[in-house]
């Protein structure tokens, strides 16, 4: 068709209209359903996207003293002069990338082994256990581990070091408190938690795999460990593609399970930026600078929407047309 | 029979390789790494002495730690905080991802497409801690119970996950309740709420573990320690900040084990039974979708 504007006469722009205001009459019921979700969308997402002008001020929530004036992008360039905040960056995209990787590797391994299991029985045992510390919240994760890592004769860990004969009894190793150790413990603790959850999408897909294709392949004289390779694995591949594209796309959100994990001894190795931010607000002593904790936060929220939208394209690009968001 | 409790692919097997014992071996060591923790922590929580290292069973046996949970005020109060924001949040949030997701299946409705990317920019950008915090304060919810309860209780992606949900209903269903004179409402109590029990249980679950298990939330926005959920509790208790005053016969250590033991217990409990809702939530979200 040629591309032409078409002019609607005023009595179809009526028409229009009329029909319209039809239509929203007829739905009316279903505005007022949307209210809250509206009302809810409102003050907890939007008002706090206006709040990100702040980082264009020094505001720090004492007017009287200071009023809040417009200091252009001082905050931002204040930022990119602090080491703390590289740190944080980095610690961010370098914490959350391993932590993705290593968890879904260990999750499609765990997964591909489980398909293997011949007794139904023993493999809804195994899955059960495997699945529940995902259901454990990060403070319970985070209090059960610093009791079995703590470097006393109480912690599980260093006790069995020193009766294996690895440490002496006097220099226990304090696991969460210590720059060496912090980050593979990190990584440990989240394996722990959250790699039997991740089986679980994997497992799904596995499940509606045909199982003619192991037949044919044994009739052609594949062995077992071939089978896994040429065949689970290569089933597994569009969903591992998935879950990463899903996750990369969160990866800046870190917060819950590092704050909970680290002490002043590790904020170095620890910090991401949301620590960072937090500490920064509520915990420096000092009058918080809102401003600048703000200015952190955009950049953070600016790369986050780059990587959700560019995440987004790579998955209509890999799953026929479906998007993330 | 056995057909059912052996993988079809193996039905017809001779005989047991040495890689299924194997297997078997792997998958029991797996077991024990992610028992052996809890299983500590519970013996701990039971035992009167201070245990070093591990054990089978607890040395002096006693609910000593539990009695005092459920007796000491300081303890119980954030247990029922607990409870009381994870039900009411939970019915608030379910409220709202039903109804949301039922306006967004209304393709004919005017200002559906401009709803349905109102929510979706939620999901790509925000205005970070900060700004949130401010916003949090600035309309009074900040050291109230209630921000822990609204401000969790929009969450766009479990929204998205109940319109999908919904799209799976039948399209005559809804054309005979508009034919026999149905409002929306009446659509949505009578016809889709009942039909969606499954992704009610299942979203359901998901908020009410969310809630149970929140922290972050309340160490943000809330610093009266007499609105502290049990999370924050136990936390204030391993860092040895907020310890109770415990009386004779009860260390620290068998406390704090206690402690542990109840805020995983709820779902621990739930969980053998309604597990297949809490796999369904995750398979209808990223593999369905």
């Amino acid at each position: 068709m040629k591309k032409e504007k078409v002019e609607l006469t005023a009595e179809e722009k009526a028409k229009k209209k009329a029909k319209t205001r039809a239509a929203i009459y007829t739905h009316r019921g279903f505005y007022v359903m949307f209210l809250p979700v509206f009302i809810f969308a409102l003050i907890f997402c939007y008002a706090p996207m206006v709040g990100v002008l702040l980082a264009f001020t020094n505001y720090n929530g004492i007017k009287a003293i200071t009023p809040e004036i417009f200091v252009g992008l001082e905050n931002f360039q204040r930022m990119f002069s602090m080491s703390a905040f590289w740190t944080a960056f980095r610690n961010t995209l370098e914490i959350s990338i391993i932590k993705l990787i290593l968890t879904t590797g260990f999750a499609v391994i765990i997964s591909i082994l489980l398909n293997e299991i011949i007794s139904l029985k023993f493999k809804k045992v195994v899955q059960t256990i495997i699945y529940l510390p995902h259901f454990m919240s990060w403070v319970v994760v985070a209090s059960l581990f610093s009791l079995i890592l703590a470097p006393t004769q109480n912690g599980l860990v260093n006790t069995f070091l020193v009766q294996i004969g690895v440490l002496d009894s006097s220099n226990m190793i304090y696991f969460l408190g210590s720059n060496k150790w912090w980050k593979p413990v990190y990584y440990i603790i989240n394996l722990w938690k959250e790699t039997g959850w991740q089986t679980v999408i994997f497992m799904a897909t596995l499940s509606g795999l045909n199982t003619d294709m192991y037949e044919a392949a044994g009739i052609d004289g594949a062995n077992r460990a071939q089978k896994m390779w040429y065949i689970t694995f290569p089933a597994l591949a569009n969903t591992i593609l998935t879950v990463l594209i899903l996750n990369l796309a969160r990866i800046m959100n870190l917060f819950e399970s590092v704050f909970v994990l680290q002490n002043d001894a590790v904020l170095s190795t620890s910090n991401v930026l949301e620590t960072y931010i937090y500490y920064q607000a509520f915990n420096s002593g000092a009058i918080p600078n809102y401003g600048y904790t703000a200015a952190v936060g955009l950049f953070k929220s600016v790369v986050a929407a780059i990587l959700v939208l560019s995440c987004n394209e790579l998955s209509k690009k890999v799953r026929d047309g479906r998007g993330i968001v | 029979m056995a057909k059912e409790k052996i993988d079809k692919r193996y039905v017809n097997k001779a005989h047991i390789h040495v890689f299924d014992v194997i297997l078997v071996i792997f998958f029991i060591l797996l077991s024990l790494i992610l028992i052996i923790p809890m299983w500590k922590v519970l013996v701990d929580s039971f035992d009167l002495k201070t245990a070093y290292g591990m054990r089978f069973l607890p040395a002096e046996f006693g609910f000593a730690g539990y009695v005092q949970i459920f007796t000491n005020q300081t303890l119980y109060r954030p247990l029922m905080i607990s409870f009381f924001t994870t039900i009411v949040g939970t019915c608030i949030a379910l409220i709202l991802s039903t109804l949301g997701g039922y306006v967004l299946i209304q393709y004919e409705m005017p200002g559906r497409n401009f709803f349905a990317n109102y929510l979706l920019f939620t999901m790509i950008f925000n205005g970070g801690m900060i700004p949130t915090y401010l916003v949090l304060r600035a309309v009074g919810l900040t050291n109230t119970i209630w921000v822990v309860i609204l401000f969790p209780a929009l969450n766009v992606y479990n929204l998205v996950l109940m319109r999908n949900f919904f799209e799976g209903i039948p399209a005559s269903l809804f054309e005979a309740a508009k034919l026999d004179g149905c409002s929306p409402m009446g659509t949505f109590l009578r016809i889709v709420l009942p039909l969606s029990k499954a992704a009610l249980a299942s979203i359901g679950l998901m908020y009410a573990v969310s809630y149970w298990n929140d922290y972050t939330h309340y160490k943000l926005y809330i610093t009266n320690s007499n609105l502290y959920n049990f999370q924050m509790k136990l936390r204030g208790m391993v860092q040895g900040s907020e310890m109770p005053n415990i009386s004779g016969g009860l260390t620290e250590n068998t406390l704090q084990n206690a402690a542990i033991v109840i805020a995983i217990l709820p779902f621990m409990i739930l969980y053998p039974f309604l597990q297949k809702y809490f796999v369904q939530g995750v398979n209808v979200g990223a593999v369905k979708e």
